[in-house]
């Protein structure tokens, strides 16, 4: 078996070419930090393994995700490092090829969006830099496919026997070069190391490398650790670096060629003077997303859920009536059937044209090359509370699922930083709460759907802001790390790259709704269909209403007067979907229409939206307080989570009610 | 269909959800990737792999 190590620095397409080589998909976007863990894919019909891990800038790990590249390469033995690098950014991306050349194994480089470099008037003699780099040199254009072939034939085809190991030495310091050298001998006769290795393991110790010093600890590498203080007292690290640079220069200097066709960097950056405008910036932000809303709830997916709903409320829930009856089967598991299973899981489904919109847009987005500057415009209001721009991303990602959304704060260095960031990605309005805002804005705001949904996904990123100034003032955190987010080329998003990213995203809903969404209603159809006494025919004496109405005067003072909607809450916990599906199963209906007409009598708009902020704030899914758990480390954290976000969420719909209730 | 049949179907469902809710709660405690729902095809491939390293 071959194991190929695809490396490289973050948002060269490594992900979209792990896909295109693996015949496979793991989720891609056009921005940094979108891989925080390795994911392994075989190429079809051999035993070539590819193995993607997160994108460095360099092999000395600043963050958490960038220490499982590095020590991906001294724990597994890869066979070949496939070195992906943005055709674009040679400069910088080869800062990191040095890196792996030295390695010793055999290298391939690709040269990715290879097309956007050609568009910016430049291209690279492959030539010149294989032989300068002496390794196989690619180019690539991983959207369109271009290249993709010639590398898989490459990989494939080329047994590793015959790759050139490579072998780049560059001219470093002569002091530098004698201290390589004595180190590198002294290691290979004393603790039976490569030559090779021995040699990258001591320029990486110079380097100040934090995991290789711990590895030669553990490894009691003496002649590496007896010089550690003469190597950083003579600052070997900076000459090092210099003399990397000056050999990239010197390399790209001798392979350029110029040819003609600025129009994509013209284009990219005439969009740029508008879109990153420190005025217009932020109101086009809003607009965007105002009009994605619009998008999926005014103007395609809800008259698309619409007639969903009627098929399903209608012949689907009816003829299943008719044929449960006619087979015999007896009105409490016909009851469980229809008005649990076919009203709840169905009723969720309903709403998958919203989501799908939805999803589709955040895909354009994402492949657009827009997101990096939301990331950004962002960034200035952030920094103008004083917080860091990176927090952005994970907290973007949380709009899809906060699970992911929090995976993603590893790629924020400073621990409290990403505590901060862990902490308050859960306000961030996932898409599971979309159902139910979907149901509410139906029923009180028909007009101003979009509106209604919008001033919910704000109101849940100025909590998550407000908090963290708040964390950030209580853990006194001072240092104020620099944000650098890369602004990648505009480009017309790819129809199959949004496809896929949409139905991957969607599949996962549908998925839930066969498997939680379906067992929280059958809880909550057992629920509110058994009381202490056993099976109840009237709702009111079951467990659901006991708890419901326990709770009652709590939730009065936020608007909220039926107890249905607080046993619905309760469920939402299990997964937010949850909650739409409860609350079909406690009104007895299978139709959205009948539900939106009940809860006319229940809510006014303003307790409405009382209701809708309180479900954007109170208790995480148990998805999300267990990820808590894992990434911080601590249950103290997962339980303060749930308590902290159940104060904020009461607080705040108190004072919208109240406040509202004076006006309105 | 006779009142022992109506039983069976519906202790079936209900075992169902159990057994939902049992694994999520599984999944939740491990945190990660597992806690999503969606079996991706990295998620899938990745498994794969271990399998076969053993």
């Amino acid at each position: 078996m071959t194991t190929v190590a695809l490396m490289g620095n973050p948002n060269t397409g490594k992900t979209t070419l792990f896909n295109q080589l693996t015949d496979s998909y793991a989720y891609v976007g056009n921005w940094t930090g979108v891989t925080v863990e390795k994911k392994m894919g075989s190429i079809k019909h051999t035993e070539i393994v590819v193995v993607d891990l997160p994108g460095i800038y360099s092999l000395n790990p600043i963050t958490k995700d960038e220490s499982v590249a590095i020590n991906y390469l001294l724990q597994n033995d890869a066979d070949v490092i496939l070195n992906v690098t943005n055709a674009n950014q040679l400069k910088r991306n080869l800062l990191l090829s040095i890196e792996l050349l030295e390695f010793g194994k055999p290298v391939i480089l690709a040269l990715n969006m290879i097309d956007d470099l050609k568009r910016s008037g430049i291209y690279y003699d492959i030539k010149t830099l294989a032989d300068k780099l002496g390794c196989v040199v690619k180019t690539t254009n991983a959207r369109n496919h271009d290249g993709i072939e010639q590398l898989r034939e490459e990989i494939k085809n080329v047994p590793v026997e015959n790759l050139p190991h490579t072998n780049l030495d560059l001219n470093y310091p002569s002091e530098i070069k004698a201290e390589i050298n004595k180190a590198t001998k002294s290691l290979v006769d004393n603790y039976q190391i490569s030559e090779h290795f021995a040699s990258w393991l001591t320029i990486q110790f110079m380097n100040k490398n934090k995991v290789v010093r711990q590895y030669a600890l553990k490894n009691d590498f003496k002649p590496l650790l007896d010089k550690a203080d003469m190597f950083d007292k003579n600052e070997f690290e900076e000459k090092i670096f210099q003399t990397r640079l000056s050999f990239i220069e010197e390399t790209l200097n001798e392979a350029r060629e110029n040819i003609s066709s600025t129009s994509n960097v013209e284009i990219t950056s005439k969009i740029d003077k508008v879109v990153t405008n420190p005025i217009l910036g932020l109101p086009i932000f809003i607009a965007i997303f105002y009009l994605m809303f619009k998008l999926s709830f005014d103007w395609i997916g809800t008259p698309l859920s619409d007639q969903l709903n009627a098929f399903l409320s209608g012949p689907i829930s009816h003829y299943s009536d008719i044929f449960l009856k006619n087979i015999g089967a007896l009105p409490f598991l016909r009851s469980l059937i229809v008005d649990g299973i076919i009203a709840g899981v169905g009723g969720v489904l309903t709403f998958i044209p919203q989501i799908m919109v939805l999803f589709a847009c955040i895909s354009i987005l994402e492949d657009s090359g827009y997101m990096a500057r939301a990331a950004l415009v962002t960034d200035r209001v952030m920094q103008a509370i004083g917080l860091n721009g990176k927090a952005f991303i994970p907290l973007i990602i949380g709009f899809g699922c906060n699970v992911t959304g929090i995976m993603a704060a590893r790629t924020i260095e400073q621990p409290k930083e990403r505590l901060i960031t862990t902490l308050i990605s859960p306000f961030m309005s996932c898409s599971a709460r979309l159902p139910i805002y979907s149901l509410f804005v139906a029923a009180f705001f028909p007009k101003n759907q979009a509106l209604i949904v919008l001033s919910i996904y704000f109101l849940g990123i100025i909590v998550a802001l407000a908090m963290a100034k708040f964390y950030q003032l209580i853990f006194h955190v001072k240092e104020n790390t620099v944000f650098i987010v890369e602004l990648p080329q505009y480009h017309l998003p790819r129809f199959d790259i949004i496809w896929r990213g949409t139905w991957d995203k969607s599949k996962g809903f549908v998925r839930k709704a066969g498997t939680i969404i379906f067992a929280g209603t059958v809880l909550i159809w057992l629920l509110s269909n058994f009381g202490p006494s056993g099976f109840v025919t009237n709702i009111d004496k079951s467990f659901s209403a006991i708890l419901g109405q326990f709770l009652l005067p709590l939730f009065v003072p936020i608007g909220i007067t039926s107890w249905e909607a607080i046993s619905a809450l309760f469920t939402g916990i299990l997964a937010k979907e949850v909650i739409s599906s409860s609350m079909m199963v406690l009104f007895h209906t299978t139709s959205q229409t009948t539900l939106i007409a009940t809860f006319g009598q229940l809510f006014t708009p303003i307790s409405a939206y009382a209701l809708l902020v309180f479900i954007l704030l109170y208790v995480p899914c148990f998805a999300t307080i267990g990820t808590i758990k894992s990434e911080t480390g601590s249950t103290k954290w997962a339980v303060y989570s749930v308590f902290s976000s159940i104060l904020i969420a009461y607080a705040l719909s108190f004072i919208i009610f109240q406040v509202g209730s004076l006006f309105l | 269909m006779s009142i022992f049949t109506n039983i069976i179907i519906a202790l079936i469902i209900i075992s169902f959800a159990g057994y939902e809710i049992y694994k999520v709660a599984q999944k939740s405690k491990k945190g990660k990737c597992a806690a999503c729902d969606y079996k991706c095809e990295a998620k899938m491939m990745a498994e794969r792999a271990k399998r076969q390293n053993g």
